[in-house]
């Protein structure tokens, strides 16, 4: 299964091509834009290089981690192609969760070459804390992946999953921080954006990389327990799901 | 090797209403429809056997195979399939069994035929040698060589259907379950299909059931079915004994009263005599009274004999 996603996402040359055009592009606009707000006024909070960083890495961070699972899990529960997947040895939810690893992997051979072009274009510089860095980006992958497996099983109940996928994705890119820093979140989104599990999949390993948390012991401490948390809440919800399988079509 | 009995399966899904607002009462319904899709069937199927599990459109064939896969729980009833209940032990059941659905593939749309096979092997843990050596026979008897490393999207219906027999056996299961696997196909590709059930089932002494709506396909490959209708069973025997009936004398006359010889005019005019022996005496009784129109011998085949016991 990891093969298989590792195999699609290297399956359409233009697919690739155009994926590390836009990439380049995304983070190449965010500079001009952001350089143009703090030339204006310099704002308060982060350094305009830091902040540049912070969203160079953040944003290929969401390239890099993006999450296709759930598109393909309910395009098989719409065609009921998903019987097979239902119909395996292997458990569903593991071959889902081997399949989106495989797919990462892939996806991240057809960024490797422009990351240094990015890299360049945002200015980054060697990370503040390496380790704490990788640590806290493979955490905040694992929560990605038990995010979009619970949203992936959502299929099972609704048979139309298209806008639950566009909330799950606009909600979890917002939250992740990956327009904004959460730093420049007021009041309550403040709060909530802190309080939420989307945090660890974009904001906390680019801070760490920038150096704007130095300690990570207690946003690991969280992120653990965040991926022990919704690895019970999967394992129950597709206890409950399964007793729901209809088949489409026949 | 499969052993099912009473079984029975209820869908219960919100109620749908039409009308204004129509859609926003079905989102708030609290009222349920139920829809038996399976209403107490029993049948056992023996080791080497190929059976041809039949049955119109929405007579629950599918329902039942979900349910001998494991995927679904039945409302009630017992299913034994090779010694194990396929939902309690889903997992080692799935590698009893494969499954080729006409209508869906299992195969990866957007990659080579290969990987699909790949991903089969190493889902159910086919050893590297073995994996080559099934690979190598299934390459030989279905000739896949030609399109191995094609995506699938670019292969034909009949090569399509013969990779995904080819991902069902894979992994050698003692039992098929084949769900219209020649349907849409020429008739050189279901010649294929076929020669490679018979084969399948005559080397490995494979169990199958088969399910289609292609009585050519049960007339080559069966010699027992099963006939279901709205949930039930109608028949359960071998098919010589169900088309083993007297041929038919059909007969129209130019004014034909009520009764000829004890025999009633149906609905659509004609007269249908059971031949028994001596057919010019018979008709040679009825033109001595009748004036004759036309007349024809019908042999009895399974396709009238089926859509007789569907009828009843």
């Amino acid at each position: 299964m990891i093969r298989i996603g590792f195999r699609l996402a290297l399956a359409y040359r233009s697919n690739i091509l155009i994926t590390c055009v836009t990439l380049v592009a995304q983070v190449f606009l965010l500079r001009m834009i952001w350089t143009s707000v703090y030339g204006a006024r310099p704002a308060a909070g982060l350094p305009l290089e830091a902040l540049l960083a912070y969203l160079t890495l953040a944003n290929l961070q969401a390239f890099a981690t993006h999450t296709i699972v759930v598109s393909t899990a309910h395009h098989r529960i719409r065609v009921g192609t998903v019987f097979f997947d239902l119909a395996r040895p292997v458990g569903y939810l593991r071959q889902l969760a081997s399949f989106q690893v495989g797919n990462t992997l892939g996806g991240l051979c057809l960024l490797a070459p422009v990351v240094p072009v990015v890299l360049l274009v945002g200015s980054i510089t060697a990370p503040a804390d390496g380790p704490g860095y990788l640590l806290t980006l493979v955490l905040g992958y694992v929560i990605a992946v038990e995010l979009a497996l619970l949203i992936s099983l959502a299929g099972f109940w609704m048979t139309e999953t298209s806008a639950v996928a566009l909330f799950h994705r606009l909600v979890s890119q917002f939250f992740a921080g990956t327009m904004v820093p959460l730093t420049y979140f007021p009041g309550f989104l403040g709060v909530l954006a802190e309080a939420l599990p989307f945090k660890y999949l974009g904001y906390v390993p680019a801070a760490v990389y920038v150096g704007q948390i130095s300690d990570v012991s207690g946003a690991v401490a969280i992120a653990v327990a965040w991926v022990v948390g919704l690895a019970g809440l999967l394992v129950l919800t597709w206890s409950r799901a399964r007793r729901r399988v209809v088949i489409q079509g026949g | 090797m499969i052993r099912v009995d009473g079984l029975t399966k209820v869908f219960r899904r919100p109620r749908t209403f039409s009308g204004p607002l129509g859609t926003l009462r079905t989102l708030v319904t609290r009222q349920y429809e139920e829809k038996s899709a399976v209403a107490g069937v029993t049948f056992e199927v023996g080791e080497g056997e190929v059976i041809g599990y039949l049955g119109p459109n929405g007579a629950g064939k599918s329902t039942t195979i979900k349910i001998l896969t494991g995927i679904l729980t039945p409302t009630s009833g017992t299913v034994e399939v090779n010694g194990l209940v396929p939902w309690r032990d889903r997992s080692a059941n799935a590698r009893n069994v494969g499954v080729v659905f006409g209508q869906r593939s299992q195969l990866w749309w957007d990659l080579p035929l290969i990987e699909s096979l790949r991903l089969v092997g190493s889902l159910y843990d086919v050893p590297a040698a073995r994996f080559a050596t099934s690979l190598k026979k299934l390459r030989d008897l279905l000739g896949l060589d030609d399109f191995l490393d094609t995506p699938v999207r670019q292969l034909s219906l009949g090569q399509r259907m013969r990779g995904d027999l080819a991902a069902a056996v894979l992994y050698e299961p003692p039992l098929l379950y084949l769900d219209e696997p020649t349907v849409g196909l020429d008739v050189l590709a279901k010649e294929a299909v076929r020669e490679f059930i018979v084969e399948t089932n005559r080397t490995g002494r494979t169990t199958v059931v088969l399910t289609t709506h292609d009585l050519a396909d049960v007339e080559a490959l069966c010699r027992r079915i099963i006939l279901i209708d709205h949930g039930r069973v109608l028949f359960d025997g071998a098919i010589d004994a169900l088309v083993d009936q007297p041929r038919r004398l059909v007969v129209l006359l130019e004014s034909g009263p009520g009764q000829v010889r004890g025999v009633s005019r149906d609905a659509d005019g004609r007269y249908v005599f059971d031949i028994h022996d001596d057919l010019p005496g018979l008709i040679a009784s009825i033109a001595a009274e009748h004036t004759i129109r036309d007349l024809s011998i019908e042999e009895p085949d399974l396709e009238s004999v089926i859509k007789g016991i569907y009828a009843r």
